[in-house]
């Protein structure tokens, strides 16, 4: 059999501790994630049945852990500990086909964690090197560039003047801030006047408002690299609290997740909340009324408890069992697109197919809102697609700019130096 | 020598809890000896899949989590097929037919058992059963006599559905008895419960709600294939025939072996948040256990899978941290669980979390939809301070779907709603 296509050309073997006879036994840095989750996997079957890629794979989640566990105990060397892994087609499938959507945890009886495992099990690939540099040079968002520092750059797209709690050319660091704003990386790269329009709104509202420009970390989890997601957040919670602000304002659900995390990590008593949840919370009125075309809600899979949704609605003045739909991820999640770019396109396809002709898709995550454009552009269809943000505000996405500006950034003169930075 | 090279754990009970403390005492660094008292042979299975054994879905290996390479890595000493007679707390031995066996540290494990009381005893049949491996066999063996045409299923809790489901699977003519008006009586109030009837209606099923069985005859009779057929009669007079009669009238611990006051009990065994008993040296995991439950705050046996290996993986990890003397890390507490159940039969879904159990602080709201109605339980709360005032929490839901499909908007709002009655209950 040959070597996944999948694996670095280079693998050098790092989880290997010796054992007491003094040989070197391969060792997961994760294995008790997997033990912890087989304990809890009655390999009932369900979550297969709910995820293309587990069906693809054939496996279950507890499958995923057993396979880990017995690549280490069957293997004698480091090397062979990572043959095991690369040589099994349908565990690489398993791992790194997923978007961390939840729908297999959501169908599981009992509920097991599957972000939990594949986030470990992510994490031992790139120990590996089973996940190649390619996947992810471009979104090692806690390093001096990644796709979206450069496209701001490249684009002059700059807000230090927001980012008020860091001390610049501008302005003094402040320290007395009322809110912090968390725009996410989509937004603020892809809808910088939107995310100004916002950040005003937010301090008109609430008070003094400093923004967080910085990433999520959910890129650095996806590709493997959880430590550095959580430092990343660790370093955002520090910000917020060197801040003064009392309340988190974020766009994304997802967002929302990993920094009420990290803040909670932390001991920080900040509150976070959704920009809808705030926004009804002050009494804002809509800048501009709803669409006549029927509204279809997408719901994100980082909204885990539906909470999200239901305060978009409460902000957009409609009821809250307007149509929408759930399950399943937007095809953005996961870094799939690295992986399986035809499973990524056939999943933002399938969510999509749930809105009926003529209808407005209304997105939560600007990360959904972009994955859908791009999808309509390659393959239109009688949907329109935007963000609620942009049906709150004046402001709007133009996604046939940012994608031009997307591709002109890498065959103008700027593509040297991204293919030197990203290779 | 390591701190705990010398010592022994005994686990009494080899199922979900008893095999997930093995592992977490592993993963935790014990090195001593594990023994196990296991009551069967077999390796540990799981009670969940055995319906989908009965009903031909699954394979007896495939009611197997673990493969016995996982199991040997625990490196543990399995005294199987030998059923705990007593266990010495004061002397700190297990005691079987085979032998003493002396411990450090015990966890009880022994899970519980299904009863049919309430069912005629004395009427010369033994009823179809359901949680064992052996259970499972007799159930399937008896589904798929050819000459079973005819099965009536007692009760009308989640296992007596799992009975039926598996009957449905088999094509088998099935009528449902129980005592109350509605079905999942335990489960599912009656908006929920009118509309999983619906659906069990138009599959076939025969309901006979609302009575018992009043008395069980079995008929001779040579020109059947058994060579007998069952003549049942019902509290409200009705009689009818079967060729089998599955019973599912709830569980009992299985405490049998315990001296009376060595531990303290109520339903099940009395344990704290690290799964301690009233003895020091015993701890408790799994449908033996009374243990945090999170909406109403008190100790009750919270008798489903996910919660039996949490808590087997708690005792563990704090029996390791004891025996070396080391602080008891966060996994080994046990932060309380809330009940859910999910079970689909023959294409229609049920699920349910929290409590649904009605009182003046507590409303209902019920949501209608085309394939899908979502029961909602709230409580109304004073507040605990000023900031956050009084508001009202979800405590409890049910959700029938006409359909049972993975994935579906149905799975993911059960999943949603589980979480909020978490988040509320952890607030």
């Amino acid at each position: 059999m040959a070597l996944s296509d999948n694996t670095d050309s280079a693998l050098e073997p790092q989880g290997a501790t010796p054992d007491a006879d003094g040989a070197e036994k391969p060792r997961l840095g994760h294995a008790d994630a997997y033990w912890r989750f087989a304990g809890t996997c009655t390999q009932c079957g369900h979550c297969t049945k709910a995820c293309s890629s587990l069906t693809t794979a054939g496996l279950t989640l507890g499958d995923i852990a057993a396979k880990m566990l017995a690549a280490e105990r069957d293997a004698a060397t480091p090397e062979e500990l990572i043959e095991n892994i690369a040589y099994d087609p349908a565990l690489v499938q398993a791992v790194r086909g997923c978007f961390f959507c939840t729908s297999c945890k959501n169908t599981c009886f009992a509920h097991n964690d599957v972000c939990d495992l594949i986030y470990n099990a992510r994490c031992d690939f790139q120990d590996l090197g089973l996940i190649p540099r390619y996947a992810w040079s471009s979104v090692m968002v806690d390093e001096e560039w990644d796709i979206f520092k450069a496209y701001r750059a490249i684009y002059g797209i700059g807000m230090t003047d927001l980012t008020r709690h860091v001390e610049t050319a501008e302005h003094d660091a402040a320290t007395d801030c009322a809110i912090a704003f968390f725009p996410g990386c989509s937004l603020a790269a892809y809808a910088p006047d939107l995310t100004r329009e916002i950040f005003a709104t937010l301090e008109e509202l609430g008070g003094k408002t400093t923004m967080i420009d910085a990433c999520c970390g959910s890129p650095l989890k996806s590709a493997g690299f959880f430590d550095r997601a959580e430092a990343l957040c660790d370093r955002n919670a520090a910000e917020i609290a060197a801040s003064g602000a009392q309340t988190l304002v974020c766009v994304c659900p997802g967002c929302a997740n990993a920094m009420r995390t990290a803040l909670a990590r932390g001991g920080l008593d900040v509150s976070v909340v959704s920009l809808s949840a705030f926004l009804v919370e002050h009494g804002y009125q809509p800048k501009r009324p709803l669409p006549d075309a029927p509204l279809f809600l997408s719901k994100s899979c980082q909204d885990r408890n539906g909470t999200y949704l239901e305060e978009t609605c409460a902000a957009l003045g409609i009821a809250s069992d307007t149509p929408s739909v759930f399950h399943g991820c937007c095809g953005a999640g996961g870094a799939v697109s690295a992986f399986d770019p035809a499973r990524q396109s056939q999943q933002a396809d399938d969510k999509l197919s749930f809105a009926p002709d003529g209808s407005l898709v209304v997105t939560m995550c600007p990360t959904c809102t972009y994955t859908y454009a791009y999808r309509m552009m390659e393959n239109p269809r009688d949907l329109t697609n935007k963000h609620y943000a942009e049906l709150l505000f004046e402001n709007q996405i133009d996604w046939p700019r940012v994608f031009a500006e997307l591709q002109g950034m890498y065959t103008g003169e700027y593509g040297p130096w991204l293919a030197q930075v990203f290779a | 020598m390591t701190a705990t090279q010398d010592k022994s754990v005994a686990i009494v009970g080899f199922g979900v809890a008893g095999f997930n403390a093995a592992l977490a005492l592993r993963t935790a660094g014990y090195d001593g000896e594990i023994r196990v008292f296991s009551d069967t042979e077999g390796a540990p299975y799981s009670p969940i899949l055995t319906s989908y054994y009965a009903g031909g879905e699954l394979t007896a290996e495939e009611c197997h989590p673990w493969s016995q390479d996982a199991i040997d890595a625990l490196e543990l000493t399995v005294e199987a097929g030998h059923p705990v007679t007593e266990l010495d707390t004061a002397a700190h031995v297990v005691r079987t037919e085979a032998g003493s066996f002396p411990y450090d540290k015990c966890i009880v494990a022994t899970g519980a058992t299904p009863t049919s009381c309430g069912f005629p005893a004395d009427c010369g049949y033994e009823p179809l059963m359901l949680r064992t491996m052996d259970d499972a066999e007799r159930l399937r063996n008896a589904l798929t006599e050819p000459s079973c045409r005819r099965v009536l299923v007692s009760g009308a809790s989640m296992v007596a559905l799992k009975i039926l489901e598996a009957c449905l699977k088999r094509e088998l003519d099935a009528t449902l008895v129980g005592m109350n008006p509605h079905i999942l009586d335990c489960n599912a109030l009656p908006e929920a419960a009118e509309r999983f009837e619906r659906g069990l209606l138009e599959k076939g099923v025969h309901l006979r709600l609302g009575q018992t069985i009043a008395g069980v005859r079995i008929i001779e009779d040579a020109s059947h294939p058994l060579g007998r057929w069952l003549e049942v009669t019902f509290s409200t007079g009705d009689v009818d025939e079967f060729d089998q009669i599955a019973v599912a009238h709830g569980m009992r611990c299985n405490l049998g072996f315990l001296a009376e006051g060595a531990l303290e009990t109520d339903c099940g065994i009395l344990v704290d948040d690290h799964m301690r008993t009233s003895d020091a040296d015993v701890y408790a995991a799994g449908d033996v256990a009374q243990a945090t439950e999170l909406v109403s705050g008190t100790k009750r046996i919270i008798g489903i899978w996910k919660s039996a290996a949490i808590q087997g993986q708690c005792a563990g990890t704090t029996i390791a941290a004891e025996l070396a003397g080391a602080p008891i890390p966060p996994e080994g507490r046990f932060a309380g669980a809330i009940s859910t159940n999910t079970i689909g039969v023959d294409g229609t879904l049920f699920m349910s979390a929290g409590s649904i159990e009605l009182n003046d602080s507590r409303e209902v709201e019920v949501r209608e939809g085309d394939d899908m109605t979502v029961v909602y339980v709230y409580e109304q709360c004073p507040g605990d301070d000023a900031a956050s005032g009084p508001h009202k929490r979800l405590v409890g839901f049910n959700i029938t779907s006409d359909t049972d499909i993975e994935g579906s908007v149905a799975y993911d709002t059960g999943a949603m709603l589980t979480m909020r009655i978490e988040q509320g209950c952890r607030r």
